[in-house]
């Protein structure tokens, strides 16, 4: 009889012992989370130098890692959107875009915008068209010794990398990827932001008047009510429900820490982005002038590979498709991927189903 | 009759909501996504703002003068004369980024022939 009650007790536990070791666990694992969304992971950690700087805007040079006579001829340059920050094209190693691409022999430059203060509240694309971007280009030329380069432009980084294309098509831009680009407003019932700013009660000038830049909350409170469900509630479900997998966990930390790093738009940026593009469509229809000098897509001549997210709700497909048939370009390709506007370079899936495909195309046209 | 009965875990704050969840999650995202995409969303939210940015801005206003007011008492530089010297900054940089650019150019034919 004895014996019988002590073996029973080796195998199995008292609800009490089962209360207290759920008791143990959930503190254990409610720290973690509340470390989670309170701490920073470290991101951008691919070795760079910087090289030049002007305002708030910095350019980086990736340290190269593969032997000078086995790296592309033609420098890479990486221009992220002006209202986030660009390290989520390096996010943390074993899973960044930049490591792939400096790995795969590129001399890799990524433009980070900076964070505008009050006193850039009048910055515009053209500023950033032609001021800033030849700079860096120029920069770049300089430090490489070589008259071509790529150029990589993602979301509003797309839209800036092709106005600039289209307009200073003589600068030695031989390649240019576009990811996710928000450039065609036709349709206005497309995505939430194209509905919300086209409708007649939403005025961006009197939000610029109230704040100057306008405030990186806001941006990104506009971008989460996009899918509030997903954004508000299931993403830290999905946290809690994988808080034991250390390599889910440390991708939500990385990402939940770029997303958590928000920056304000430059008010005029902003005012211009809101009417000229999302209300007026100027690219599209042909009549945008930054500085005076009308964009003219037909004079893109780079060879473009277009990176269009099937499903983007920030850019919705529609909004990228358009430019294949206005550029002057004779080598020009779409590529098309399942997934959102970020996780089509920077989700798990990302180093199989795009980063082969970009240095695929970007390494044939690189010598 | 052997297994054991599975005890609910009381000390899991989401279990309420995975439940929620796993019942019809998909359903609410969907519903609230198009929601948001509605013209009744929409126009509630660009009125929502007009009407905090129309009660806001004459308080924020009144600080901003104030405070401006202040710093001139005080003989201290304001916001917009930070902003403004900051600006001029930029336009210098630029001009030393030009004359940078055109030094680089110059001693390129120098430094070739010294490597040469």
């Amino acid at each position: 009889m004895t014996e019988t009650i002590n073996s029973n007790s080796e195998t199995s536990t008292s609800p009490f012992e089962d209360v207290c070791h759920q008791w143990h666990q959930a503190t254990k694992n409610l720290d973690q989370f509340n470390q989670l969304l309170t701490r920073d992971a470290k991101i951008a950690q691919t070795p760079k130098q910087l090289v030049w700087a002007l305002n708030k805007a910095k350019l980086y040079r990736y340290v190269p890692r593969v032997a000078k006579d086995k790296q592309h001829r033609v420098p890479l340059l990486l221009v992220f959107a002006i209202m986030n920050r660009p390290h989520v094209l390096d996010l943390r190693p074993g899973h960044s875009f930049v490591e792939y691409m400096v790995n795969h022999g590129y001399d890799v430059f990524l433009l980070d915008w900076g964070i505008p203060g009050l006193e850039d509240r009048d910055l515009k694309y053209d500023d950033y068209t032609l001021e800033y971007l030849p700079r860096v280009i120029r920069k770049l030329k300089a430090i490489t010794n070589c008259q071509e380069f790529s150029m990589l432009g993602w979301c509003l980084g797309a839209l800036i990398s092709t106005m600039y294309a289209s307009l200073r098509p003589e600068d030695g831009l031989k390649n240019l990827i576009l990811l996710t680009a928000p450039l065609d407003f036709a349709d206005k019932e497309a995505g939430g932001f194209t509905k919300w700013v086209n409708h007649p009660a939403f005025d961006p000038d009197r939000i610029v008047e109230a704040f100057g830049n306008v405030p990186g909350e806001v941006i990104d409170t506009g971008a989460k009510m996009l899918k509030p469900v997903e954004n508000y509630v299931s993403n830290y479900i999905n946290l809690w429900e994988n808080i034991e997998d250390t390599s889910r966990v440390e991708a939500w930390h990385a990402m939940n820490t770029w997303v958590r790093d928000i920056i304000p738009m430059a008010g005029a940026g902003y005012r211009q982005l809101i009417t000229e593009f999302y209300k007026e469509n100027r690219l599209m229809e042909g009549t945008l002038e930054l500085r005076g000098e009308r964009v003219d897509l037909s004079r893109l001549q780079a060879s473009l590979f277009n990176v269009i997210a099937e499903g983007d709700h920030i850019t919705p497909p529609c909004q990228s498709e358009r430019i294949m048939d206005l550029v002057g370009s004779q080598d020009k390709e779409v590529f098309r991927v399942r997934g959102g506007h970020i996780g089509i370079m920077a989700g798990r899936g990302a180093e199989k189903s795009t980063w082969p495909h970009i240095d695929a195309w970007l390494g044939a046209r690189s010598e | 009759m052997s297994e054991k009965p599975e005890i609910p875990n009381i000390f899991d704050p989401f279990g309420m909501m995975k439940q929620m969840r796993d019942t019809g999650m998909e359903n609410w995202a969907k519903s609230m996504t198009d929601f948001v995409n509605s013209d009744t969303f929409t126009a509630a939210q660009a009125e929502t703002l007009n009407a905090w940015l129309a009660t806001s801005t004459p308080f924020r206003k009144l600080l901003e003068d104030t405070l401006s007011k202040s710093m001139q008492a005080l003989h201290l530089p304001s916001t917009d004369d930070l902003a403004r010297l900051a600006d001029r900054l930029t336009n210098i940089e630029m001009r030393l980024d030009d004359m940078d650019a055109k030094l680089d150019q110059c001693l390129k034919p120098q430094h070739q022939e010294h490597s040469e």
